[in-house]
């Protein structure tokens, strides 16, 4: 059995991406000009402008003597082909390999259909996917990589399922320009007053190789359903990256933004294709004429979606001055994780975790990813060890009844004895060594705390902490809760190593 | 089944349990209590109010931290989020499970720059996502400023959360609700309201320090018990003595001559103290 293969065409795709792009275009006549024979040429023309007569290969001079309001934009082949791999990474989803077909089209490896309800759902979450990226698309499933391109692009079904052996039969009512790989066979059998594939796969073998050769040959068996060529699968480039030349620098914010959402549609689909993550970007400016302007974004927490994105990039562009307008925008994903799905963290719908998710990009941008965080016991006998940082990741809130299970679970947290004598403030390090004053009996009467003498009113202690003593740095201290005057309780230790006393921490 | 058919009323009370579960709105707050009885009755409202900065004014030690938590507990309690804006970077976590505080539930934030402080506490704010956030400006020498202090306010305001604002005695803010704690000795701490605009002015309540912590031993009355000195002729039963860093390193310390560590049981100190234990 043949590995099933799924064509998506994207009719005019170059047209369809200028527009998503400038969607002031739409319904325009627009044209896509490339320089060949020393005279710009028309590659693709919009719906508006086919209608008015512009085809493929005409000169632009004469498209605009058909139409003078015609708005021409250089075709960018290599643009093009990055642009349809971006869209096929994001299809990725749904299929484990896929091949372009530039610059209107790509293959994608079907073998993964039942994970989407057959063939069938998968056709439709293909179309689904390009539709929700902005692109009207056609898909076919078959087994052959020329059934499946010809059936989307000259077919009359916007999406069907060609099953394993009704091939030829499909191909059979399509016309010769399906064979896109053999002009010259086309214009050979059209001579010969041929016009579709079946009066192609009808004629007898011998006949066609003795007047087209092989060429003829191989064209029959494309049309009878016999093209054994395999999908190759695209290399992923290592690094994500997108990049959007504006029409024209820009200065203000909005037009600035508006760019960059179709910057961080494009990286996010390209990153959930992947199932990965986001974890860090930068977003480079090429300012004109000043030169590169990178502003770095840092993620609380690893995410795809691309509207909590635009809204950090948002915020951080507000508090970011410019010498100049912006030409080009350069998006780059520096650091990706694997993606295993955003948990819902708070409140009851999706707007309280963008809220959150929101917050905490903003504070992670601005003051750095350390300086936020979740704090996280540690085993360690010293106090000043005894915590470490660590992910902000609440726990998945639940609702309904779950929510009082959950709620009864908290009431049933317990503690152990010692951190009910812990302070609840602790100074930096092993503590600020105390000048004391020592009655004759041993009892502490006094010590400067805070730049001032105080009286020792009630000791309470010792609880003595010791260890590390197969290390370089042992400790043994005795801690006593100490009542100055004028202070509540404080956290103080005698250093069994220099007999000094420290005040550690506040009962605050 | 059978057997639910055969009581009515057991259906009747699972039923009804059933409508009130379903028909139970989302559970509302307005204010955070902090479960200290006389604290709660003094307040106005019975607790801390949402959607107000409450300042918390007074000396360090003087048990306001404390009582911050206990209302960042009743937050978590109520399954919300919790943020500290912790200015001096002395907050110590060990120390909050006890009052009830559910670590993975709260994000600290430890800016770099003193003049961070404020903005992340507004952003943390203005953010909704967060039920209380404390804002700790003890030890910073960070002053609000007006315009500062009222975006505060605001920002409260709108998104309906609580920020616990920590102040040093020199240098009070602007809170809506301002609250002066004072230690009281070893006996507890004095709580009073400074400024509010619901009324309960110039009240006061003492509240013992044990009861800040549940659980918590009380040092009233404990006195200043003799502590194992250098110079303590005292009995030679006390621990404490001076050792080197060698000895600690081969093992050859400990109050009886055994290896440290906090399993260690404490050898009786009442006896030779002279106090209850």
């Amino acid at each position: 059995m043949s590995p099933r293969l799924a064509y998506v065409h994207l009719p005019r795709f170059p047209v369809q991406r200028r527009v998503l792009e400038e969607p002031a275009l739409s319904g325009r006549p627009l044209a896509l000009v490339h320089e060949e024979r020393q005279a710009l040429r028309v590659v693709f023309a919009s719906a508006a402008a086919q209608s008015a007569g512009i085809r493929t290969g005409m000169t632009l001079s004469a498209a605009r003597a058909l139409l003078p309001a015609l708005h021409d934009v250089r075709y960018d082949l290599r643009a093009e082909q990055q642009a349809l791999s971006s869209l096929a990474e994001g299809l990725l989803r749904f299929a484990p390999a896929f091949m372009p077909s530039a610059p209107d089209g790509l293959w994608l490896d079907a073998s993964a259909a039942s994970l989407f309800g057959g063939e069938a759902g998968l056709a439709r979450r293909l179309m689904d996917q390009a539709r929700s990226a902005g692109f009207r698309a056609r898909v076919v499933l078959a087994s052959q990589l020329f059934t499946a391109r010809a059936l989307a692009r000259y077919g009359s079904e916007a999406c069907t399922a060609v099953e394993e052996g009704s091939a030829a039969a499909g191909l059979a009512i399509l016309p010769l320009q399906a064979l896109e790989e053999a002009p010259e066979v086309v214009a050979s059998l059209r001579a010969l007053g041929l016009t579709t594939l079946g009066e192609l796969a009808a004629l007898a073998p011998a006949q066609l190789i003795a007047r087209l050769g092989a060429a003829g040959l191989r064209a029959q068996r494309l049309a009878r359903g016999e093209d054994d060529a395999r999908l190759l699968p695209a290399v992923l480039p290592e690094v994500v990256e997108e990049v959007r030349t504006l029409e024209a620098p820009v200065e203000s914010l909005e037009p600035l933004l508006f760019a960059l959402k179709g910057l961080l549609d494009r990286v996010a689909s390209r990153l959930r294709g992947r199932q990965q993550a986001a974890v860090r970007l930068n977003l480079t400016l090429m300012v004109d004429p000043a030169g590169p302007h990178p502003v770095p974004l840092a993620l609380a927490r690893p995410t795809t979606d691309p509207k909590l994105l635009l809204d950090l990039v948002r915020n951080r562009l507000e508090s970011v001055r410019l010498d100049g307008p912006v030409a080009t925008l350069v998006l780059t994903v520096e650091a990706a994780c694997p993606d295993h799905g955003q948990q819902g963290v708070l409140g009851d719908g999706p707007s309280g975790d963008a809220a959150l998710e929101t917050v905490l990009a903003r504070l992670t941008t601005a003051l750095g990813p350390e300086a936020l965080g979740s704090p996280v016991l540690a085993d360690d006998h010293r106090p000043e060890a005894a915590h470490a940082p660590g992910p902000f990741q609440p726990p998945r809130r639940e609702s309904g009844l779950l929510a009082e299970v959950e709620r009864g679970s908290l009431r049933q947290q317990s503690v152990p004895d010692w951190q009910l004598e812990r302070p609840v403030r602790l100074l930096p390090g092993t503590g600020t060594p105390l000048e004391v004053e020592v009655g004759q009996g041993g009892e502490l009467r006094s010590a400067r705390v805070l730049n001032q003498r105080r009286t020792v009113l009630a000791v309470a202690g010792p609880e003595r902490l010791g260890g590390q003593w197969w290390s370089e740095t042992p400790f043994q201290r005795d801690y006593y809760r100490v009542h100055f005057e004028g202070l509540g309780p404080t956290w103080v230790y005698r250093n069994a190593l220099d007999g000094r006393f420290y005040l550690h921490g506040l009962f605050d | 089944m059978e057997a639910a058919r055969a009581d009515p009323a057991v259906l009747d009370r699972l039923r009804e349990r059933i409508r009130t579960l379903q028909a139970a709105p989302r559970q509302l707050l307005s204010v955070l209590r902090t479960g200290l009885a006389p604290v709660d009755a003094l307040l106005p409202g019975g607790g801390f109010p949402l959607g107000q900065v409450v300042e918390l004014w007074g000396e360090a030690a003087s048990g306001r931290t404390r009582l911050a938590f206990r209302a960042v507990a009743e937050a978590h309690r109520a399954l919300r989020l919790a943020a500290w804006v912790d200015g001096p970077g002395t907050l110590y976590p060990p120390a909050l499970p006890p009052l009830g505080v559910r670590l993975d539930q709260l994000l600290v934030v430890r800016a770099p720059e003193p003049k961070q402080l404020c903005w992340s506490a507004l952003q943390l704010l203005r953010s909704g996502a967060f039920a209380v956030v404390g804002l700790d400006l003890t030890h910073t020498r960070v002053r609000l400023s007006p315009p500062e202090s009222r975006r505060l306010v605001e920002a409260a305001t709108r998104s309906g959360g609580l920020l616990l604002l920590l102040t040093p005695a020199e240098a009070p803010a602007d809170g809506t609700l301002r609250l002066q704690v004072a230690a009281e000795g070893s006996a507890g701490f004095r709580l009073e309201v400074v400024r509010s605009r619901q009324g309960a002015m110039a009240r006061s309540v003492e509240v013992p320090w044990e009861q800040l912590t549940a659980g918590s031993p009380s040092d009233a009355g404990r006195g200043r018990t003799p502590i194992d000195a250098p110079p303590n002729p005292g009995p030679a039963s006390l621990p404490m003595r001076r050792v080197k860093a060698c000895d600690l390193r081969n093992g050859v310390i400990g109050v009886y001559g055994q290896r440290p560590g906090r399993d260690l049981p404490l050898p009786p100190f009442a006896p030779v103290l002279g106090v209850s234990p």
